[in-house]
């Protein structure tokens, strides 16, 4: 019993949370084109709700792919969806999976590396903020900035409120 | 025993921030879980309901002590922290079911019940988790064991890339000949499917886990 609870209580202290190195993305990979990582400084606009760290990271902006190419020429609207606590292909998956299940989703895209999911819509769709901040906490996740049209393709300073 | 359990579970939770393998989805996915270690082989499926809690069937066969448990289980996420570069997670888990013994155990079959806890925090390149489970089977069985596991990923891959993490769990079973059990694994990740290969170097016995959401 004495040697369960030390065992435990070393487990315990061995597993207490380290920090997380900020800014930890070097990799890059190649099968799809940021336009630019190095944009303005970034623009957080939190949600206050949530048990979450500040965040600091620059303006991701849409990620391109070919899906999300032809949903750009066929006139949809782009936007960019900085997203809190993605680290693996899991988030990814969960993100895709809520959004594209939706009608006025035409391709989506989540990059571990910017953190950030890239959607566009179909044409004459809309998909408001508060839905989006809605379906990403379906997933699992939560909002930090959402980026519209110029904003998501360029980078810019009109990131919507997430909360 | 029980109550050394529930200062086991108490430690777990006052650590706040480690664990493992994402037990809850998203909201209406499916998860398929198998995970064979030193001591036992399981199949795990749950679906989704909320974001915060998953229903599920679990199926294990423990191959120390001889008895297979059959049941549902239900996980729920308690909290989950988010940063830019980090996730963290803290779950309670129980079941409930039939264990019946097999093999040398001819205890026949009992009601039996689970409870848990699991914990987790992980960026792209540095994992921990610990968990710890009570299990009670009258007769059949009844074992405590908790875990914890550390892991590195030598490169950050993107979205789609295969990721591989080198891992160490260390295991605590305080019923067993070896209590301490120590499992170096490779992890392998990509897009929906996790691949877990290890193997005990405590007993000899290999780790194999694989998850695939849906």
């Amino acid at each position: 019993m004495t040697k369960t609870l030390i065992l435990a209580f070393a487990f315990a202290a061995l597993a207490y949370p380290a920090v997380a190195s900020p800014n930890d993305h070097q990799h890059h990979d190649e099968n799809h084109d940021h336009l630019a990582h190095d944009h303005e400084e970034g623009h957080r606009h939190q949600d206050d709700t949530l048990d979450d760290a500040p965040t600091d990271r620059s303006a991701a902006i849409l990620t391109r792919t070919a899906e999300i190419d032809a949903a750009l020429a066929a006139g949809g609207e782009p936007i960019v969806i900085d997203i809190l606590g993605v680290v693996c292909d899991f988030c990814a998956k969960a993100m895709n999976k809520t959004f594209s299940k939706r009608a006025e989703v035409a391709s989506t895209y989540v990059d571990l590396d910017t953190k950030a999911l890239s959607l566009v819509l179909r044409p004459e769709a809309t998909l408001g903020d508060e839905m989006i901040t809605t379906l990403v906490k379906k997933a699992g996740y939560r909002t930090a900035a959402i980026r519209r049209g110029e904003a998501a393709l360029r980078g810019g300073d009109n990131a919507d409120d997430a909360s | 025993m029980t109550r050394s359990l529930a200062v086991i579970a108490a430690l777990a939770i006052w650590t706040i921030g480690n664990a493992e393998a994402r037990p809850v989805s998203y909201e209406g996915g499916w998860t398929v879980i198998e995970e064979t270690d030193r001591q036992s082989t399981s199949a795990w499926v749950h679906y989704t309901l909320t974001p915060t809690f998953s229903l599920g069937w679990r199926s294990e066969w423990d191959r120390r002590q001889d008895f297979v448990f059959n049941g549902p289980q239900a996980t729920y996420l308690v909290n989950r922290w988010f940063g830019e570069n980090y996730q963290a997670n803290i779950y309670v888990f129980g079941g409930a079911g039939v264990a019946t013994g097999v093999a040398e155990n001819d205890a026949g079959s009992r009601a039996a019940a689970f409870v848990g806890v699991l914990a987790d925090w992980e960026t792209r390149r540095w994992f921990a988790s610990y968990r710890a489970r009570l299990f009670e089977a009258g007769g059949v069985d009844s074992s405590t064991f908790h875990a914890a596991r550390f892991g590195f990923a030598p490169y950050e891959g993107d979205t789609g890339d295969l990721h591989t993490w080198l891992m160490v769990e260390i295991d605590h079973r305080p019923d067993n000949p070896d209590p301490v059990g120590v499992t170096p694994l490779v992890r392998f990740f990509k897009g929906s499917a996790l691949l877990e290969l290890g193997w005990s170097v405590t007993d000899d016995q290999p780790l194999a886990n694989f998850t695939y959401r849906f």
